[in-house]
């Protein structure tokens, strides 16, 4: 009983079995917009540019910097009348690149959010300077096999404060600028 | 319900990723039951969350000593839970180092009455789901509550006929079902890239290391697993994994690893837990040791040596 969940494993040769990096598609566009608004009957593309003007607007209202010069925003109808607002948005972390949907209710309030795709990035080595000093010249030796069938990874704790970030920001854009 | 789709869905909750894969018959069958799963650790995370003045944990941590306060049946089996795995491990693990975090800067400072100093034992449980703490302590539930959402999310798969699943909240991993899932790792000095742990099914496993969470403070690297005793900080080189039969107990025995790893065989076996824990030797390679409540394994060199589980 004691052992029923746990398989005997090869624990040796497979930690030489190192990746370089762990991606996830969970939903595409039109699949998220059907999961977070079930009764819609249309979707109205209707991207907001986002001027110097805008982002200082949107800044001062999340505290959340502005990056991109424009952003994809869905009028979400149902029966000719409007449902809410469906926004696809992208959050890059230390380590991770993250598209998530945001659903807004009419008044502005989140009803939901959805990760579309995450993606773990390269590049660590430069970004993970600072943490690898302490470890004075210490280098990972294993040899680099490339494994594509990565699909749960314990011990992950990625922060997600980007997204928490993200989400205010695309508040502060509808106030400013969908309301 | 057996496996026609596979569903895979995430979102951002208990301050990390929670991601739920399953199969089912009916993809809308399998979508609602997904739906649920998440409103559960949604449930978990606003009752328990240690950020959230308004949880029903700040509550509690903002009642004045003496006072008994009724909480929630969950909240009550959380508290429970931490207690046992404290009186286990002799206060190896310890729900209240939370003013340690806040000064590392880990956790808000909500300004609860006074200092938070006290241990575990000043926290007594009451019948009917009430809650004494017997001085101003701040508890927090950052190392056993996501295991305890990741329990919870399976169990409500389950319920709504789900028979293959896998929950898994930053690394707080649970199976569902006989097929077997691969689980991998961080590398404990490379965090980006993976190395194969295990193959899992009916079972969780949780991993701990400082590799995401380590910073600086004062000078010195410091991460939010610490030893309660020593209030020394752990996991800056080393990565620890816990199996066992539920995921809450190989969050919250990840903690006693990670503090005493000579010492924790007892305590595993207790729980009927294993653990693995990864060190980076000399040579740069990754070195395994297994921890297991009935025999210890001896560090093997990565290389061409298997190392097989009993």
């Amino acid at each position: 009983m004691q052992n029923n969940w746990f398989i005997p494993l090869l624990a040796a040769p497979a930690l030489v079995c190192v990746a370089p990096s762990y991606a996830a598609q969970y939903l595409t566009i039109e699949q998220a917009q059907k999961l977070m608004f079930p009764n819609a009957d249309g979707f109205a593309a209707q991207a907001v540019a986002l001027d110097a003007r805008l982002k200082r607007a949107i800044k001062e209202r999340s505290g959340v910097a502005v990056r991109n010069d424009s952003q994809p925003v869905w009028r979400v109808q149902a029966g000719g009348k409007q449902l809410g607002w469906f926004i696809v948005d992208e959050v890059i972390g230390k380590h991770e690149f993250i598209t998530y949907a945001l659903a807004l209710d009419m008044s502005g309030a989140i009803l939901g959010v959805e990760i579309m795709d995450y993606r773990e990035t390269h590049g660590h080595e430069v970004r993970n300077a600072k943490w690898r000093a302490q470890f004075k010249g210490k280098r990972a030796g294993e040899a680099f096999e490339l494994d594509e069938d990565i699909q749960n990874i314990s011990g992950a704790t990625l922060s997600c404060k980007h997204i928490a970030d993200g989400a205010k920001r695309l508040v502060a854009l509808y106030e400013a600028a969908l309301r | 319900m057996s496996g026609e789709f596979a569903l895979r869905r995430a979102r951002p909750l208990l301050g990390t990723l929670v991601e739920i894969g399953l199969t089912a018959d009916d993809a809308d069958r399998g979508q609602q039951a997904i739906n649920a799963a998440f409103e559960q650790v949604a449930r978990i995370q606003r009752l328990m969350s240690f950020h959230d003045p308004a949880s029903e944990l700040s509550r509690l941590n903002g009642a004045m000593p003496g006072e008994v306060l009724s909480v929630t049946p969950e909240l009550y089996a959380v508290l429970s839970a931490a207690l046992r795995f404290a009186h286990l491990s002799d206060g190896l693990f310890d729900p209240t180092v939370a003013p340690r975090l806040c000064t590392l800067g880990y956790l808000p400072r909500h300004g609860f009455i006074g200092d938070g100093v006290g241990d575990w034992r000043d926290i007594e449980l009451l019948p009917g789901n009430r809650v004494c703490l017997h001085r101003p302590l701040h508890l927090d539930l950052g190392g056993i509550a996501k295991g305890y959402a990741v329990d919870r999310a399976l169990a409500c798969l389950r319920e709504r006929g789900i028979d293959q699943a896998v929950v898994n909240a930053g690394g707080d991993l649970a199976v569902l079902g006989e097929t077997a899932v691969p689980v991998h790792v961080r590398h404990p000095h490379d965090p980006i890239r993976y190395l194969h742990l295990a193959e899992l099914r009916r079972g969780a496993v949780a991993s701990s290391a400082g590799y995401f969470s380590a910073r600086q403070h004062l000078g010195a690297w410091v991460t939010p697993l610490l030893n309660p005793r020593s209030q020394a900080c752990l996991g800056l080189d080393v990565s620890i994994s816990v199996f066992a039969a539920d995921c809450m107990t190989a969050d919250a025995l990840t903690k006693v690893v990670a503090a005493d790893p000579d010492g924790a065989d007892a305590v595993l076996a207790s729980c009927a837990a294993h653990a693995c824990v990864l060190r980076i030797d000399e040579d740069a390679a990754v070195m395994p040791t297994w921890l297991s409540g009935r025999a210890w394994r001896e560090p093997c060199a990565v290389g061409r040596e298997a190392v097989r589980r009993v």
